[in-house]
């Protein structure tokens, strides 16, 4: 795929505005007047006086769409804060609504260099961090020069973003040696200076078939600057049509995608790297009523009766073996090690690679066994403390670090006897 | 008498020689052509080779989840667009063989044979799709069902696979031209059958399922939707 060419509504409106320091960049669509009231109170929040006092554009997917139609006003809303509507391009739309397209991000990217702007912030699934008042503590770290990416932290409960916590943010961390929390968040700020490098790599993604934008892996990859950010947003996403195997497979396979595109670079990674935290954590939603864990674990069961066929193609014996020792009914409490949930990813990542089996097929049997590790996590933090679930997490991102060398070894030997 | 039974014997057998000797420069034909062909055929399918390697064929074609990846995964498209030139010229060599063998004799069963061989490479080319498609879709549904928490998932994927196994082989026996009536008759009785089977097994085995599902919805208090939301995945 080429570079994404803008409309000329929306270069007209940019032809209009001409400047800006600072672009709020809507990803997903909002409700105009909505979105009016968030950003104006968001810009008003913002204490630090390096921020108030930026000439801001906010963009929002409009023309054309619906909201234009039902909210056409788009004036201004002072000197300093203009509200600008685009057309987001053409092209397939993502299967999972709250994860915006590449070229969505390739868009946004191009109005930002063309504004010249020295900060994006790109507010991605909904208003949240608006809404919350986390928009100024994101684009702070970036219009102070203090790093080139802020990423954010929120605050979730122990049992809330699962697949973030068990393979996108460790098998992240564990390849690029960057410990950012949320690799996929939907909201970060980006410095001018570090666009039209990602702008690139968006066009390189695209053309190979990537669907989703990593952007701390490309921060991460190009050596920029990265830190992270307590905010207090929190996305509820809707889970209405779309089922856990297609989310997993919409976020794994791309991360695997993205591991084989940039094997070279990961390959000589060894540990990981803190990056700077800001701000103050907020605090994580109370927990509700003890997890029950019986549906994961009788669907592990299930997958383990009958994809073994499957499984086989793709994980050695002595893991196997674990997995049965695990599926046996009787035992009383079900555990799935670190060790062995690290190894059966990797191998997962590896199959991908040499596509052992077709892809789809080989994600969807992913699934039962990402339940089988919910679950047994679950049962491990039932009673634990935010800060000790968190520990939990550590002890996770550890062991997928300590199992990169296997990883190393089938991915460059995957011939060599694996028992 | 013994002369005569003598006689007869080694005429029929310089008959039986005589033959063999007009057919033996078809063979010999056959056998060249296929030779030549097949030369041929490694020829132009290292050409071809060397051309989608040259546009990158697979490193396009590998963007997403592209049909051919997906169906037939431990192939690349470039070894499978190689396999299928080298296999259709060296067809077309055999057919050249055939041809010749044929033209060298006026046997009216190998007019015949050679007639009904597009009817038995259709076939064979007919049961290898199908065995992919029932392998493929038979994986589809068992991984589907697991997902869905269906503990019948091994029946439905058996069900799916040997329905599209019998499709195919009704398909292949009409395409040879076997049966003809009985074929179709068969076919029929076995598909409704193994439909009948499924739905009859499905509705039967998840009965209670559904009873207890209905039970337990019934008497789900309040704070237990609550408790099924407390995992978010993402």
């Amino acid at each position: 795929m080429a570079k994404v060419e803008l409309s000329e509504e929306t270069k007209a409106g940019i032809e209009e505005i001409k400047e800006a320091d600072l672009l709020i960049a809507v990803a997903v669509p909002v409700d105009a007047e909505r979105l009016r009231t968030a950003v104006t109170n968001a810009v008003l929040a913002m204490e630090q006086p390096a921020s108030s006092a930026l000439r801001t554009v906010v963009v929002f997917p409009g023309v054309g769409g619906s909201e234009a139609k039902t909210n056409p006003d788009t004036g201004d809303t002072g000197d300093q804060l203009r509200i600008m509507p685009y057309t987001p391009p053409a092209g397939d739309p993502s299967r999972i609504p709250w994860l915006p397209p590449p070229s969505t991000y390739q868009a946004l990217f191009a109005m930002a260099r063309e504004f010249g702007a020295r900060a994006c912030a790109v507010i991605g699934a909904d208003l949240a961090a608006l809404e919350s008042d986390s928009l100024g503590p994101l684009i702070a770290p970036v219009v102070e020069k203090r790093c080139d990416l802020a990423m954010p932290l929120y605050a979730m409960g122990k049992f809330d973003g699962l697949l973030n916590s068990s393979i996108l943010a460790p098998l992240t961390r564990a390849l690029y040696g960057k410990r950012v929390r949320f690799p996929l968040a939907p909201d970060f700020c980006l410095s001018g200076n570090v666009i039209p490098q990602l702008e690139i790599a968006l066009q390189r993604s695209t053309a190979q078939g990537q669907t989703l934008f990593w952007p701390a892996t490309e921060a991460a990859v190009r050596d920029s600057a990265i830190c992270q950010v307590h905010v207090e947003a929190r996305h509820l996403q809707s889970t209405d049509g779309v089922d856990l195997s297609t989310v997993l497979a919409q976020t794994v396979g791309p991360l695997f995608a993205e591991m084989m595109t940039n094997a070279s670079i990961w390959q000589r990674v060894r540990g990981s790297q803190a990056v700077a935290t800001s701000g103050v954590a907020a605090m994580p939603p109370a927990d509700g009523a003890p997890a029950d864990t019986t549906p994961m674990v009788e669907t592990f069961q299930l997958g383990f009766r009958n994809l073994q066929e499957v499984w086989s193609l793709v994980l050695p014996p002595v893991t196997l073996l674990e997995l049965k020792r695990m599926a046996r009914p009787g035992s009383d409490r079900f555990h799935m090690p670190d060790e062995v949930w690290v190894r059966i990813v990797y191998d997962f990542a590896l199959a991908y690679r040499l596509r052992t089996i077709s892809r789809a097929h080989l994600l969807g049997a992913l699934t039962p066994l990402y339940l089988g590790w919910v679950a047994s996590y679950a049962l491990e933090v039932a009673n634990a403390s935010a800060a000790d679930t968190e520990q939990r997490l550590e002890k996770l991102a550890r062991a997928y670090e300590e199992g990169k060398p296997y990883l190393l070894s089938r991915w460059r030997w995957p011939d060599r006897f694996n028992p | 008498m013994w002369t005569q039974v003598s006689q007869s014997l080694h005429e029929s057998m310089a008959r039986v020689i005589s033959r063999i000797a007009t057919l033996l420069p078809g063979i010999l034909a056959l056998i060249l052509a296929v030779l030549f062909f097949a030369a041929i055929a490694w020829l132009v399918a290292w050409l071809v080779r060397a051309f989608l390697k040259a546009i990158r064929i697979d490193d396009r074609l590998a963007r997403g989840t592209n049909a051919i990846a997906e169906w037939s995964p431990q192939y690349t498209p470039t070894i499978l667009i190689t396999r299928v030139v080298f296999w259709c010229i060296v067809l077309v060599g055999f057919l050249v063989g055939l041809e010749a063998f044929g033209a060298s004799s006026d046997n009216v069963l190998t007019a015949r044979l050679l007639g009904y061989l597009p009817n038995i490479v259709g076939a064979v080319v007919l049961l290898l799709l199908g065995n992919v498609i029932a392998r493929f879709l038979s994986r589809s549904v068992l991984i589907g069902a697991v997902n869905m928490n269906l503990h019948y998932a091994r029946l439905l994927s058996l069900g799916v696979k040997w329905l599209v196994l019998v499709l195919t082989a009704a398909m292949v026996l009409d395409h040879l031209a076997i049966g003809a009536a009985i074929v179709d008759l068969a076919f029929g009785i076995l598909f409704g059958g193994i439909v009948l089977a499924m739905a009859l097994a499905v509705g039967l085995g998840s009965r209670n399922l559904v009873t207890r599902s209905l039970e337990r919805e019934a008497a789900r208090p309040a704070s237990e939707g609550v408790a099924e939301e407390q995992f978010r995945h993402f």
